[in-house]
């Protein structure tokens, strides 16, 4: 039996996939600074970086990668950082940005 | 001379000394050499006659303790000191008696039961008189301690440290002590007479003969139990402080790697009594759930427990290492754990710009507003404002794009990496040919003062001010406006600067006295030292510190910090001023006018 046919198909990378596991590390950092939850990608947090002023370096982007899975950035664009925490100032929402920063500097990203 | 009850008295004090002189010698192997050299160096100078000064008034009379809180300060006091003179009158009972300076430790102790009546000597009625004030002293301490575990509020404390659980045990030990050690000597007397006015009227209780023995089993079984659990609870403090002295005394400084068993920091940590005075000094006590407090992180350290948290959640506001009655550096020490912990952490800075300058500019003031200045532009403004009205140069050196000072990286635990944002802005700073640096931040003030080694002074903004003010450079006529002024732990406590900023308000205004203030000061709650706080327990804090801060009702709360103005600021309902702010911008306050002042064009030298 041959599946039927509706004349389209779904191409594969529009395909959202709400199954799929975060991997165990960022799990951990989740785990470990809840409060990234919280990140809502409004940008205050890049708007005021130094960090951001010299390199791609954009708080809110790593947040919104890392809630849709695309973590192959992360680390390296978190290095950037001074932790200077003007960030945490600017966040309308409280999140912990240099705990989670460090976090992430520190993770072992296959 | 001996008696089988003296034997777990023995076994314990022995024991006690062959640990002690393991962990120590353990501890001395992990000098440097720089620190050996130091010690070999200074030990027979006055600096060892300095130390057993330092010990006697802190080690035996605890006068720290006592100037916080006296009832503390005894209670302490009449545990050191009162056994010190035990011990001391128990020794030269014996010499006395036996003409022997030599006698075993365990004669002293139990002499009583060994000469229950000495001859009707005054010298021997002295001893008697002298031995049992003492261990009047020790009790009375001890009845205090009693009422400190039930009724904390009594001695004026509002917080205790919880202990664990061997501490406890050795705590229950000890209380035991001295009340064993007064029941056996009335036992002893009321059977066999002598004694002095105390055991004349606890030995008219009924003593039956038989529990003589038993008593004195019991406080030798007690003192023994004691010295034997001292190395391995908060009571390995009572030697260990007295080396931290002296070690300190010395001139020995911290190793560079910090383990809990090697060097300056093994003798430090263990050198913590628990008794929970930087409880009651920490703003955030009683925040959330919470549990960080340096005593905490003290203990997990010596035990090895993880301590990720009790170092982490530490908002470095230095409260409780300025109230600790054993001096010990914690702030340094919490510093060092972070960098043990988050060692694995990985920074990249090549991006940040570094300057190349053939022709120093000149100037007078070189004007740094740092990262928080950024979100300040107010009070940038009105440095800048206050530094053309009083005719001096500047240059501002982050007006554009600024590098972090530093600090909120090595207080992370990367010192490796906060060495590279040094360098890169001392480079920036000495491209100028200034004669003073004004920081408006007081975290960079500090990483200047601490970690730069910078070929000029450096000033916080309000010191420059004041400077001014007091030059007559800068002139404002008195209002009629109260302001409460919030001492930032930066600039407070670090640099004990509580003056210059309220010197420069009486100028514009009055100063209210507040409850908490200067070295008693709150933490506005949003300091760079804290990693792990959550935002609704920093907000607490701010919360707590604003009830003090707008008591009296003053018309404007006024603060020197920008980190401090913007966390006030956003839950004050009163107005939050930075001190530059308030001479520049309020309506209430005028420049004072001299017709003599002579009209400099602006932006000249003076």
């Amino acid at each position: 039996m041959c599946p039927l046919n509706f004349g389209y198909s779904v191409s594969e990378v529009k395909v959202i996939d709400l199954n799929q596991e975060k991997p165990v590390w960022l799990k951990k950092i989740f785990k470990l600074e809840p409060s990234l939850y919280r990140c809502i990608s409004c940008g205050n947090c890049a708007a005021i970086c130094t960090a951001g002023h010299f390199t791609e370096m954009k708080f809110y982007r790593l947040c919104l990668n890392a809630f849709r899975g695309q973590t192959s950035e992360l680390k390296n664009n978190a290095k950037a950082c001074i932790l200077c925490g003007k960030c945490q100032f600017a966040c309308p929402r409280g999140v912990n940005i240099r705990h989670a920063i460090m976090l992430i500097t520190q993770i072992q990203q296959p | 001379m001996m008696h089988p009850f003296t034997i777990p008295f023995v076994v314990g004090f022995t024991m006690m000394f062959i640990v002690l002189i393991i962990r120590y010698s353990n501890w001395f192997r992990g000098f440097s050499i720089e620190n050996r050299k130091r010690i070999a160096n200074h030990m027979f100078s006055r600096k060892t006659i300095q130390a057993l000064n330092e010990i006697f008034k802190e080690s035996l009379l605890h006068l720290k303790i006592y100037k916080t809180n006296p009832i503390l300060g005894y209670m302490h006091m009449s545990f050191a000191f009162g056994w010190f003179l035990l011990i001391v009158g128990g020794k030269l009972e014996t010499w006395y008696y036996t003409g022997n300076f030599v006698n075993p430790p365990q004669y002293a102790i139990f002499f009583r039961f060994f000469h229950p009546v000495t001859e009707a000597t005054t010298i021997h009625r002295i001893f008697d008189f002298y031995m049992e004030f003492s261990l009047l002293i020790v009790l009375s301490g001890l009845a205090i301690a009693m009422v400190k575990r039930i009724r904390k509020r009594v001695t004026g404390i509002k917080n205790t440290t919880h202990h664990t659980r061997a501490n406890r045990f050795a705590l229950t030990v000890l209380w035991f002590i001295f009340p064993l050690r007064l029941l056996a000597e009335s036992a002893t007397t009321s059977i066999h007479g002598g004694g002095s006015y105390l055991t004349k009227i606890t030995s008219t209780l009924p003593f039956h003969t038989t529990v003589e023995l038993p008593l004195w089993w019991a406080y030798s079984i007690s003192l023994g139990m004691f010295f034997l659990c001292l190395p391995f609870s908060r009571y390995l403090h009572i030697p260990t402080e007295m080396i931290t002295i002296l070690l300190k005394k010395w001139g020995v400084k911290p190793e560079l790697k910090l383990t809990t068993n090697k060097g300056l920091q093994a003798f430090e940590i263990h050198s913590c009594s628990g008794c929970g005075i930087c409880l009651d000094a920490c703003p955030a006590i009683g925040v959330g759930n919470n549990k960080f407090q340096s005593v905490y992180f003290i203990n997990e350290m010596r035990n090895g427990k993880d301590h990720y948290k009790t170092t982490g959640l530490c908002l470095s506001c230095g409260s409780c290492q300025q109230s600790c009655p054993v001096g010990i550096k914690l702030e340094p020490l919490r510093i060092a754990a972070r960098e043990n912990l988050n060692s694995t952490m990985q920074f990249i800075h090549t991006y940040l710009p570094s300057k190349m300058i053939l022709w120093p500019e000149t100037t007078n003031v070189i004007l740094y507003t740092g990262c928080m200045g950024r979100m300040n532009p107010r009070t940038t403004k009105s440095i800048k404002k206050l530094l053309a009205e009083a005719n001096i140069e500047y240059i501002h050196v982050d007006e554009d794009e600024n590098i972090c000072c530093g600090r909120p990286m090595a207080l992370a635990g990367a010192k490796e990496q906060a060495e590279i944002m040094i360098s890169r802005n001392r480079d920036i700073i000495h491209s100028y040919n200034g004669k003073v640096l004004v920081t408006t931040c007081p975290i960079c003030f500090k990483q200047f003062k601490n970690s730069y080694n910078l070929n000029l002074p450096v000033m916080h903004h309000s010191m420059y001010i004041n400077q001014l003010m007091e030059k007559g450079k800068l002139k404002r006529h008195q209002s009629e406006l109260n302001f409460s002024y919030h001492d930032p732990c930066e600039l407070g406590r670090a640099f004990n600067c509580y003056d210059a900023p309220r010197e420069v308000l009486k100028h514009a205004g009055n100063v209210i006295q507040l409850s908490m203030e200067k070295e008693k000061s709150l933490c506005c709650g949003n300091n760079m030292g804290t990693i792990l706080l959550k935002r609704e327990d920093r907000q607490q804090i701010t919360d707590k510190t604003l009830t003090v801060l707008s008591k009296n009702n003053p018309d404007y709360i006024v603060t020197s910090c920008p980190v401090c103005k913007n966390t006030l600021s956003q839950q004050s309902s009163i107005p939050v001023k930075d001190i530059a702010e308030v001479l520049t911008e309020l309506p209430g306050i005028k420049q004072k006018k001299e017709p003599s002042a002579s009209p400099l064009p602006q932006g000249k030298a003076d």
